[in-house]
């Protein structure tokens, strides 16, 4: 015991010498598998952020140090990331993982080790409810949907739809329930729920159903990729119904596939490329600048979270002390209030089930889209 | 240098994982003993993992009486789908126990009280390090007896010839069914003992990849042996986290060491034989 | 709704007989499950798409690239792998490990070389004729798939009737060793027959990518699951079987996503096959393929 105590006070004197120089921030996320897709984009837009704080001197003279650890996507994986991230990096705090099944897996371990993990991808239900560390810049689909349900119902007079979704997929199917309630909510009755599952590329058994049954508008809880198959196909069977989408749509790639089958689809997204803040305006043309490609969603909410941490950090006096530094950091957190790249964001904490200590959410209002030429034009601002 | 607490603290999750490897590696081998080709197992698993992770959450049983239930779920659907299975030989019981698995994980998928495909969180952290060791203790231990008693020959005369073992007046069926179950219980254990320690399960952690990852650590061990499939396990779990730095093609190492060891060492990397001729040669020089 | 439907069911139908063409070939002439056949059939949509996009080359040659890259693969798989299998007289469960080992190198070399992003066919490399008749929407390309399923079974069929060599395959079929007494070059047959299987993953990789409008290092599994399905429906090694098994999963699929709940879909499809291995343990169609090795 008295070795091992020796050996703390040794690392923390190690840690002290170090801490002026740097703040280490670890980044699990999905590099390699199906997920790295997201992941990829993810960090990007943390290096462009740090990138940047660091060419600026940093926050408060300390540079970051970002700390990248592939999770493959993988519960597993997940969790032994996080752990070697905060028992052996002893990091400030971790972004990641990449998707909500990791989040909930990892999640726990660095809430036990009072070590904030903040989401950037997560938009599952229950996330933030996994303890007072985690946190999140994601929107939930459950303060998208409803606007964008509401939006295109006025725009097209909507009576009746119909629904198809993936349903073994976490992310669309919760997106799914979402879309459930709202048109439970909203009144509007649902002509057939049709579902399909990853790997599936043809959707015309299900597309013969929905048309069959003479909706005014299909709603869709599935990825960019499925949806332009789903948007094609339904248009080569004759059907002329508009779509609505999740989050799943936010996705350059919905037009390089449907090219204009997509037109008068309705999307809510957290983040427009198009949003003429200057925060965005800035984002976009140095992510392009630096990697050579368009910035998408996911890279803008890494980017603000970067940004937010920063904001967190310049109210935090660094002791060295990496275990009272990660609390400092944890109080100072939901306090942030920024104008990103996703327009003006601030934590709200999370309702937490059965009364327990719970994390905290994203407070932001999302931007509609209508599909129009090809391309996501603003529907209604923020 | 890193003091053990520090290295105990990164790498527990990790070391358990090895001893739910080595397990299902040996449910695996009990199968492949009897002569069968099984991919239930992976299966198996999840139903074990489901049932526990529900008694916990919504019952709060003690964690023994979870496990328990763990074990006994999938032995039960073993029992129910053996009988008329295990009467298929070769790749067509290959092939129908794939078939299970897939009915299973689609089934598991579309039930609402496993909560579908975004699966169970927060499920507790129960699991300790001594269960884990415990239990593979116990298994080790009671498949190294079943191995030399008239169970463990019968298995054995079935896997070299069905036909004759018949003939010999070994009730095949029924050693069969045996094994199956065996394999359905330690399968299940593991199932359970895993979701309690990664918070959370979803059902494409037991789908064809994963039967064919614990197939693939017990015939890269050896099925000569029960240190085979314990060996296995421990080298293809570890193996990707030494191979990090090979990042994006670390995957296909696994790959690799697959095909070698198939091609050059048929009998996996333990064979009894090979391990006891080798020793002999050193003596002698 | 229903005209629609049946379509649906032929096309799907044709899609899955297309990639167990080969997967059942390369069974019925090696008594190997070549596990290894989805990812081969994912090399063969990558070799095709890199011809055409990076040298502008017609379709036609890189329908030619992915047979020549898809057989030059079960060729080496062959020779480097199986062929000393079967000199060791190892038991057929190896080879379809060592197959598994094939498929996570492939699949991940893809992932390395061209990432996990999807990636697809340009456009204008196929006009997208489309027509209807009546209330049914036909794509020329599914006419097309459908119409080089049925062409391609014939024509291996016919092939393993009518020919010497077809006569050599069956003999080897039957027993290898038989054959080798009858002084048929059984090797040789098995390298050819491992070439032409992949081969023809090759083209059926390039034509469902074309149809499926995705290209991605994970393409082959999904695919390679419904076609051990189908070769165990149709009769394990029968080359009808694969045509008559593929159109009996896509019917059964379509119209239990169509007319019972789409959730089944996945479901209908493994629920068949082990009702079906239950009750006729050989496959729907086929007979039990006893040989020793």
């Amino acid at each position: 015991m008295r070795v091992s105590k020796i050996a703390v006070f040794a690392a923390a004197l190690a840690s002290a010498s170090a801490f002026a120089a740097d703040v280490k921030i670890g980044v699990a996320e999905a590099l390699t598998g199906g997920a790295a897709q997201y992941g990829v984009a993810i960090r990007n837009g943390f290096q462009l952020a740090a990138d940047e704080l660091n060419a600026k001197g940093g926050v408060n003279g300390n540079k970051i140090q970002l700390l990248i650890e592939d999770e493959q996507g993988k519960k597993e994986e997940a969790i032994n990331v996080f752990k070697k991230l905060i028992f052996q990096d002893k990091v400030l705090m971790i972004f990641g993982p990449t998707l909500s099944n990791s989040m909930f897996a990892a999640g726990p371990v660095a809430n036990a080790a009072k070590t904030v993990a903040f989401g950037t991808s997560n938009t599952a239900n229950g996330i933030t409810d996994i303890g007072p560390y985690i946190f999140r810049d994601s929107v939930m689909e459950s303060d998208v949907l409803p606007v964008t349900v509401a939006s295109a119902v006025k725009h097209y007079g909507i009576k009746k739809v119909a629904v198809i979704y993936g349903n073994d997929d976490a992310f669309t199917k919760s997106g799914y329930d979402v879309f459930k309630n709202v048109l439970e909510k909203q009144k509007i009755p649902v002509t057939t729920t049709e579902t399909y599952v990853k790997g599936d590329v043809d959707f015309k058994a299900q597309l013969t159903k929905i048309k069959a049954g003479n909706p005014d508008a299909v709603v869709c809880s599935c990825l960019a990729e499925e949806a332009a198959n789903i948007m094609l196909q339904a248009r080569g069977l004759g059907m002329k119904q508009p779509f609505i989408g999740g989050n799943g749509f936010n996705s350059p790639k919905l037009f390089e596939v449907s090219k204009l089958a997509g037109e008068g689809t309705f999307v809510g997204s957290p983040w427009a490329n198009t949003n003429p803040a200057p925060a965005n305006v800035h984002f976009v043309s140095a992510y392009k600048q630096k990697y050579g490609a368009d910035p998408n969603q996911f890279s803008a909410q890494a980017y603000d979270a970067m940004y937010i941490v920063a904001d967190a950090l310049k109210n935090v006096k660094l002791s060295g002390n990496v275990e009272a530094d990660r609390q400092a950091l944890r109080e100072a957190l939901p306090k942030v209030s920024i104008n990103g790249a996703t327009g003006p964001f601030r934590f709200r904490p999370a309702a937490g089930k059965d009364g327990k200590p719970a994390g905290f959410d994203a407070d932001q209002k999302p931007f509609i889209y209508i599909i129009q030429g090809g391309k996501f034009t603003l529907y209604a601002g923020k | 240098m890193m003091d053990f607490e520090a290295f105990w603290a990164t790498y527990n999750s990790l070391i358990y994982t090895v001893g739910i490897h080595m397990l299902l590696a040996l449910s695996i081998w009990l199968t492949l003993a009897c002569g069968l080709l099984s991919l239930a197992n992976a299966a198996f698993m999840g139903i074990g993992a489901y049932t526990a992770a529900l008694l916990t959450l919504n019952l709060g049983w003690p964690f023994p009486v979870v496990l328990a239930a763990g074990a006994l779920a999938p032995a039960a659907v073993a029992l129910l789908i053996g009988v008329p299975t295990l009467r298929l030989s070769g790749v067509y019981l290959a092939m129908a126990t794939l078939a299970f698995g897939e009915v299973s994980r689609v089934t598991i998928l579309n039930l609402d009280i496993t909560g579908g495909p975004e699966g169970l969180n927060g499920i507790p952290l129960l699991t300790e390090w001594w269960h884990i060791a415990l239990i593979l203790l116990v298994v080790g231990y009671g498949l190294a007896r079943l191995r030399r008693s008239r169970t463990g020959r019968a298995f054995e005369a079935i896997k070299e010839d069905e036909v004759a073992a018949r003939l010999m007046g070994i009730n095949v069926d029924r050693h069969k069914l045996v094994a199956f179950t065996l394999g359905a219980v330690i399968a299940g254990l593991a199932g359970a003992l895993n979701a309690h320690y990664t918070f959370f399960i979803s059902p494409r952690e037991y789908g064809f990849e994963n039967a064919v990852d614990i197939l693939t650590m017990t015939v890269l061990g050896g099925i000569s042996t029960l240190v085979g499939p314990v060996l296995g396990a421990a080298i293809l779990t570890l193996l990707p986290e030494l191979l990090r730095f090979l990042h994006d093609y670390r995957l296909a190492v696994n790959g690799v060491i697959l095909v070698l060891v198939v091609l050059f060492l048929p009998t996996g990397l333990w064979d009894s034989r090979r391990i006891r001729a080798w020793f002999k040669r050193r003596d002698g020089a | 709704m229903l005209e629609q439907q049946l379509l649906n069911a032929l096309t799907l139908g044709s899609v899955y007989a297309l990639f167990a063409l080969g997967f059942t070939l390369v069974f019925g002439v090696l008594a190997v499950i070549n596990l290894s056949h989805g990812a081969v059939f994912m090399v063969g949509s990558y070799a095709a798409l890199i011809v055409v996009t990076r040298f502008d080359a017609p379709l036609w040659l890189g329908m030619l690239a992915a047979m020549a890259v898809s057989g030059t693969i079960g060729l080496l798989v062959d020779l480097l792998i199986l062929k000393p299998l079967r000199a060791r007289n190892a038991p057929h469960l190896i080879p379809m490990i060592a197959t598994i080992g094939v498929t996570i190198v492939l699949t991940n070399a893809a992932q390395g070389l061209f990432g996990v992003e999807v990636q697809r066919f340009p456009d204008e490399i196929l006009p997208a004729w489309d027509f209807n008749i009546g209330d049914v929407h036909v794509r020329a390309l599914e006419l097309g798939i459908v119409a080089i399923s049925f062409l391609l079974m014939a024509a291996l069929f016919a092939a393993l009737r009518r020919t010497q060599l077809g006569r050599a395959l069956r003999a080897i079929a039957e027993s290898p060793k038989a054959a080798a007494l009858l002084g048929i070059n059984v090797e040789g047959l098995f390298h050819l027959t491992s070439f032409v299987a992949a081969a023809l993953g090759g083209v059926a990789g390039v034509l469902i990518g074309l149809d499926f409008n995705a290209i991605t290092p994970f393409m082959g599994q999904p695919i390679l699951h419904k076609g051990i399905a189908v070769i165990i429906l149709g009769g394990m090694g029968d080359i009808r079987g694969a045509l008559i098994g593929g159109l009996f999963l896509g019917f059964a699929e379509v119209f239990a996503k169509g007319y019972i709940s789409s959730q089944m879909g996945d479901a209908v499809a493994f629920g068949l096959l082990f009702l079906i291995l239950l009750v006729r343990p050989s496959g729907l169609f086929g007979r039990v393929l006893e040989r020793k090795a």
